[in-house]
């Protein structure tokens, strides 16, 4: 949103929607709008002719006059406490859908990768932003119509020259107002937009500033801090200035119209006029016109501003078309579990791809392990196979049939998903018809019965920020367990397991049936494999624990290194990378001992293994 | 270790902003002047209204003299309004940005003693300081928001003082009405709050496992358990609608009858010919006027909250900020000289160390590792105890002199800067880049930022990384500004072992004259170093080469594979 023309526009689409979604609401709202103006529409009025009849002594007709008004400002509070839930009634769908709107986009746009973290932030605070300045907006604008309007036929009621006297410095002024806004609205958004910033760049200066300090950089980070501040201090003046735009507008309209009826007052008492009338007049400007025309500029000035802004933000980061699911087909006969055609694979346009011309053949029934270096794109491997990123050059194959189809492959990532839930409904995700019998018998399998009977049983509700990181891999290891998908794919799904618990896991996956992929973060995940695909950079290689090491150097590297290093320095017999122990969980490479052992033959082959 | 007071200091609030409103002299001094010239105006306009409307005579020409105070009275009410509105804005932008600046050269000076959670601080440099900086318009707006409430009240007594009476009586009702208002909203805006954290809940969990749920196709699922809690949210909404409603409504009588009783006393003064018609009208204004006390209560919940900005900032402020000394380096090899250190709160309890210059010196230990690396390049000060650095006590050192000397990378490095390049350039200087891209090369991290959508030109915004791939950025950060010393602490973790090594063999190669101390908790890393400084309940236990200290089955024990 950068021109005022944008941001009426957001504000016309949106919030013109919102008022049409609710035709039923919208005429109760105005229902009891019109009551609640009565006491507006009578009060010149009836102040003048009770003036008029206290006067004159006519104590009497002054009475009635008050009790009239006595009655309309009942009714008027009536009207207006049957008005608010009409408003309700249109405001609260309205946030229901906003809320329904970046839940949804949050969701979809971290589809893609990286969690949108922002969108906590925009459910709680802008949404609420939003839902307060509609209301407010509804309540003030629509407030201002029903006054105005009403002072206005009061007016007429009275003099009809009175309202000529009025109305041409009223819409001066609204004119005045409004071609400001637009130019206002983008100054504001400049505010909010540049506190974000401020906000931003605070929170990773404290989150680093061991760094920063011990870097040297606190000169660049307070200038650039700095910058940021004078910007957001020049936005505030920018703002300043549209306020006082603003106030201007509101003399015009509000007081001018007063003098105007005192400096035309001897011309209306020619005209018949009573110094009642000229005091009705007067109270219709003061009480009437003055009041909402007040609550209308401060309150479009500053929350209708806010309402444009926060709005057109919501709606830049709102849910995009969700994608297609691919078409369910039947598997191809005879077709291999996971193949890779001449798979390539680039963040970008001239970056240096992560996978380069890579076939693979994993047959059904495999047990794969990838190994390599961090960074090297173990990760990305797996999410070719997932179908959740789509190769740059190539061709991918789960079961013959392109990727992405969650009926089957399941996919365990490093960071396990565990939601506030029961343990079953967690456990059970891919398998919501799994009986009480198979969800235990799986637990057991990968080795979570006792977290199990630690959390209360699998009834009992999981408050997923009290699980520990383990805690959390073994649920969704289980829950992959039990999943009815034939090919499973363990991306590091278990780093945070200590190595027992890993290979016991691991080792029911191999017994399940169906097709297991392991992004290996031990070596012993390899060493349990049937067979292993190193990858490192250059070059992928394909074969089994117990022949790789002749034929690449960096398996070689990896056994020697993550198998024996001390024990080649120093003659330690363990043959065990030895590790703090506090820091088991991050890095501890024990062997397995019957791993490497498998007489199993080698299935399939890589044909093609080359890069750059 | 430094923690936030647990006491507000309200002095220290209240000080911050009068020195905030000093920043913003001249416009809170406008503020001042329109806020007193629209009370004046506001409390004589009904006054003149009342003279003009009783010079018009029936059917005879109108005084001239009596419209023309009204006219200047409108004028000076609309420019005092323009004026505040101008000096209100300028004068909170000033003084909150002086508040930020304070605030943000306050907390690099603390430094890694601060501790305050980082959302915390951004919280009081953000909203604290916006609040707090509203202050100097809003003191003298609500010193000056009385004056014509009090003044509509002497006004009505100055008119007739049977009318002023009954006025009088009548507002506490209004005020304890309003008062009852308040109550309600915040227990329904409670309720709402929960069911909305509820969901808000709900969606950062599940974009916490956003690859789970990509991989699973459960998106749609998803989004109906974190909406599940829809229906709730918009019960309560409404709740706070209807009690919106009632207070709308009963305020709305309140200030109705009020003024149908002003019109009815004033009516019967002027039956009895006490009152003009004029001084009538005057009397509803008036009326209206005395009930205004919402405009101070106002400013006065602003002024409350500015107080409690500005205490939070005033917290920040009072944490005390290391100095430096004057004192630039004499040349030397980079030896460190611990010198009966004791910190942390017993972390470290009296350890005497030297580290010769030059050499790669691993540290080990059960606890007080980090401890020591913090205190080998200032970011921590010893409780007791001094630490020097080629015989200079590191407080006598500049800022500068201790920065470019003293290099660190650690385990989970912070990075800043726009991009990549700027990311590892960041420092007190800047290197070249051909010298960035060597040091990216030796920190094996070249490799990765090639991959990256625009290579070293990536914003760092959009090259994600793993925990091995920023211990790489941080390390070839530390590498590009390598002065006398370098401290890695625990700056390979999450790497793997080759990539470690590789690390390593640069750090031995191409740093090999710097002073290397090296916390690691991997035997292989401490077999590769000069030699191992074995930490025990806060002391060195010994200081030898690895090979040495491995037959000892108590060191062996701390890497857990030998025990």
């Amino acid at each position: 949103m950068r021109t005022r023309r944008e941001a009426a526009r957001v504000l016309r689409r949106t919030v013109g929607d919102a008022i049409r979604a609710q035709p039923r609401a919208v005429a109760r709202a105005a229902a009891w709008s019109a009551v609640e103006a009565v006491p507006t529409a009578v009060f010149g009025r009836a102040v003048g002719e009770a003036v008029d009849a206290f006067r004159t002594g006519r104590t009497g007709e002054a009475a009635s006059w008050l009790c009239v008004l006595a009655v309309a400002a009942a009714a008027g509070a009536f009207g207006s406490r049957r008005l608010y839930p009409a408003l309700a009634a249109i405001v609260e769908p309205f946030r229901d859908d906003l809320v329904r709107r970046v839940t949804d986009g949050a969701l979809r746009r971290s589809l893609r990768g990286r969690p949108d973290t922002g969108a906590v932030a925009r459910l709680t605070h802008q949404v609420e932003i939003v839902r307060d300045t509609f209301g407010g907006l509804l309540v003030v604008v629509r407030g201002f119509l029903f006054a105005t309007g009403a002072a206005l036929i009061g007016l007429v009621s009275l003099m009809p020259e009175v309202a000529l006297l009025v109305v041409p410095p009223l819409v001066l002024g609204l004119l005045f107002f409004g071609a400001v806004f637009g130019a206002a609205a983008v100054r504001q958004r400049a505010l909010v937009v540049g506190e974000e910033e401020i906000a931003e760049r605070t929170t990773a200066l404290a989150e680093g500033l061991r760094d920063a300090v011990a870097c040297g950089g606190e000169d660049t980070l307070r200038e650039e801090l700095g910058a940021a501040v004078e910007a957001q201090a020049a936005a505030g003046r920018a703002v300043a200035r549209f306020a006082a735009l603003r106030a201007v507008s509101l003399a015009v309209s509000g007081w001018l119209p007063l003098l105007l009826v005192l400096a035309a007052a001897p011309w209306l008492m020619r005209r018949g006029a009573t110094p009642g009338v000229l005091i009705g007049a007067l109270t219709y400007v003061l009480h009437g016109l003055q009041p909402a025309l007040r609550t209308l500029v401060h309150g479009m000035g500053g929350s209708g501003l806010r309402l444009a802004v926060t709005l057109a933000r919501i709606l830049e980061t709102s849910a995009p078309a969700p994608p297609a699911p691919p078409d369910a087909a039947e598997p191809v006969a005879d077709a291999p579990a996971v193949e890779l055609r001449g798979v390539s694979f680039a963040y970008g346009e001239g970056a240096r791809p992560v996978i380069e011309d890579l076939d693979l053949v994993v047959p059904h029934g495999d047990h794969l392990a990838v190994v390599g270096p961090s960074g090297i794109g173990k990760s990305t491997l797996a999410a070719l196979i997932a179908g959740l990123v789509s190769p740059t050059a190539g061709e991918v194959l789960v079961d013959g049939l392109p990727p992405g189809d969650p009926e089957r492959r399941v996919l365990i990532p490093q960071e396990a998903y565990v939601f506030s839930g029961s343990l079953r409904d967690n456990l059970a995700y891919y398998a919501p018809d799994a009986t009480p019998e198979q969800v235990e018998r799986a637990a057991d399998e990968v080795g979570m019965a006792r977290l199990a009977e630690r959390l209360g049983g699998y009834g009992a509700q999981v408050v997923p920020a009290d699980l520990s990181e383990a805690d959390r891999q073994l649920i969704a290891l289980c829950r992959a367990h039990l999943a009815p998908q034939p090919v499973v794919i363990l991306d590091e799904a278990a780093y945070r397991l200590d190595a027992s618990a890993e290979a016991r896991a691991e080792e029911a996956f191999a017994r399940r049936p169906g097709t297991l992929i392991v992004i290996a973060h031990r070596i012993s995940s390899a060493a349990r494999a049937r067979r292993v695909l190193v990858l490192d950079g250059t070059r992928a290689q394909l074969g089994r624990h117990a022949d790789l090491p002749a034929v690449s150097p960096l398996y070689r590297d990896l056994i020697g290194r993550w198998n024996s290093e001390p024990a080649r320095l120093l003659g330690d017999p363990d043959g065990v990378d030895p590790v703090l122990r506090a820091d088991l969980a991050v890095d501890a490479g024990q062997m397995v001992a019957d791993g490497a052992d498998r007489q199993d033959e080698v299935l399939g082959d890589l044909r093609r293994g080359r890069a750059t | 270790m430094t923690t936030l007071p647990a006491a507000s200091p309200v002095a220290g609030a209240n000080r911050l902003l009068l020195r905030a409103a000093g920043r913003a002299r001249g416009w809170t001094a406008l503020v001042a002047a329109a806020a007193l010239a629209d009370a004046a105006a506001a409390v004589l306009l009904p006054y003149a209204l009342a003279r003009a409307i009783d010079a018009v005579p029936p059917g005879g020409a109108p005084a001239a003299a009596a419209v023309w105070p009204c006219v200047a009275l409108v004028v000076a009410s609309a420019a005092a309004e323009v004026l505040s509105e101008l000096a209100t804005g300028c004068a909170a932008a000033r003084s909150t940005a002086w508040l930020r600046h304070t605030l943000v050269r306050h907390v690099l000076a603390v430094g890694p003693a601060l501790r305050v959670p980082p959302g915390d601080v951004a919280g009081r440099v953000v909203g604290g300081a916006a609040e707090a900086g509203v202050a100097p318009a809003a003191a003298p707006e609500a010193a000056v928001g009385l004056v014509p409430a009090a003044g509509a009240l002497v006004a009505l007594f100055l008119i007739d003082w049977r009318v002023a009476v009954a006025i009088a009586v009548a507002l506490p009702a209004i005020a304890l009405l309003l008062r009852a208002f308040v109550r309600d909203i915040s227990t329904t805006a409670h309720r709402y709050l929960t069911v909305q954290g509820t969901i808000a809940g709900r969606l950062a969990e599940a974009l916490a496992g956003c690859r789970t749920i990509a991989a699973a196709g459960t998106a749609d699922r998803e989004t109906g358990r974190v909406l599940e809690p829809l229906p709730g949210l918009r019960a309560e909404g409404e709740t706070m609608w209807r009690v919106q409603g009632g207070i709308a409504a009963r305020g709305m009588l309140a200030l109705l009858l009020l003024q149908i009783a002003a019109v009815g006393v004033a009516g019967a003064e002027l039956a009895a010919g006490r009152l003009t018609p004029g001084e009538l009208v005057a009397t509803v204004q008036y009326a209206g006027l005395a009930a205004g006390f919402g405009p101070v209560l106002t400013q006065l919940l602003r002024l409350a909250r500015a107080r409690a900005g500005a205490a939070r900032a005033a917290e920040i402020l009072a944490l005390p900020a290391p100095g430096h000394g004057t004192e630039t380096l004499p040349s030397g090899p980079g030896r460190l000289d611990f010198r009966g250190v004791t910190a942390a709160g017993g972390a470290l309890d009296g350890l005497d160390l030297t580290v010769p210059g030059g050499l790669a010196v691993a540290v080990t230990g059960r606890s007080g590792t980090s401890e020591l690396a913090a205190l080998a390049g200032r970011l921590a000060d010893p409780d007791r105890g001094e630490v020097l650095l080629d015989g200079t006590p590191l407080p006598d050192l500049t800022r500068a002199a201790l920065r470019r000397e003293i290099g660190y990378a650690f385990a989970r490095p912070a990075l800043f800067g726009g991009t990549v390049q700027d990311a590892l350039a960041f420092g007190p200087s800047r290197p070249p880049s051909a010298w960035l891209r060597e040091s990216a090369r030796a920190a094996r991290a070249d490799g990765f930022i090639r991959r990256l959508p625009r290579g070293y030109a990536t914003p760092l915004a959009d090259a994600p990384m793993s925990g091995g791939e920023l211990q790489r950025m941080g390390l070839a950060r530390a590498f590009a500004h390598a002065g006398r010393v370098l401290v890695l602490d625990d700056a390979t973790s999450s790497l793997d072992t080759v990539t470690e090594l590789q690390i390593t063999d640069a750090l031995l190669d191409r740093l090999a004259d710097r002073t290397r101390l090296i916390i690691t908790h991997r035997a292989s890393t401490a077999a590769r170093a000069d030699l191992v400084v074995w930490l025990e309940d806060g002391r060195v236990r010994a200081l030898a080469p690895h090979a040495k200290l491995w037959r000892d089955p108590e060191y062996r024990a701390l890497f857990g594979g030998a025990g």
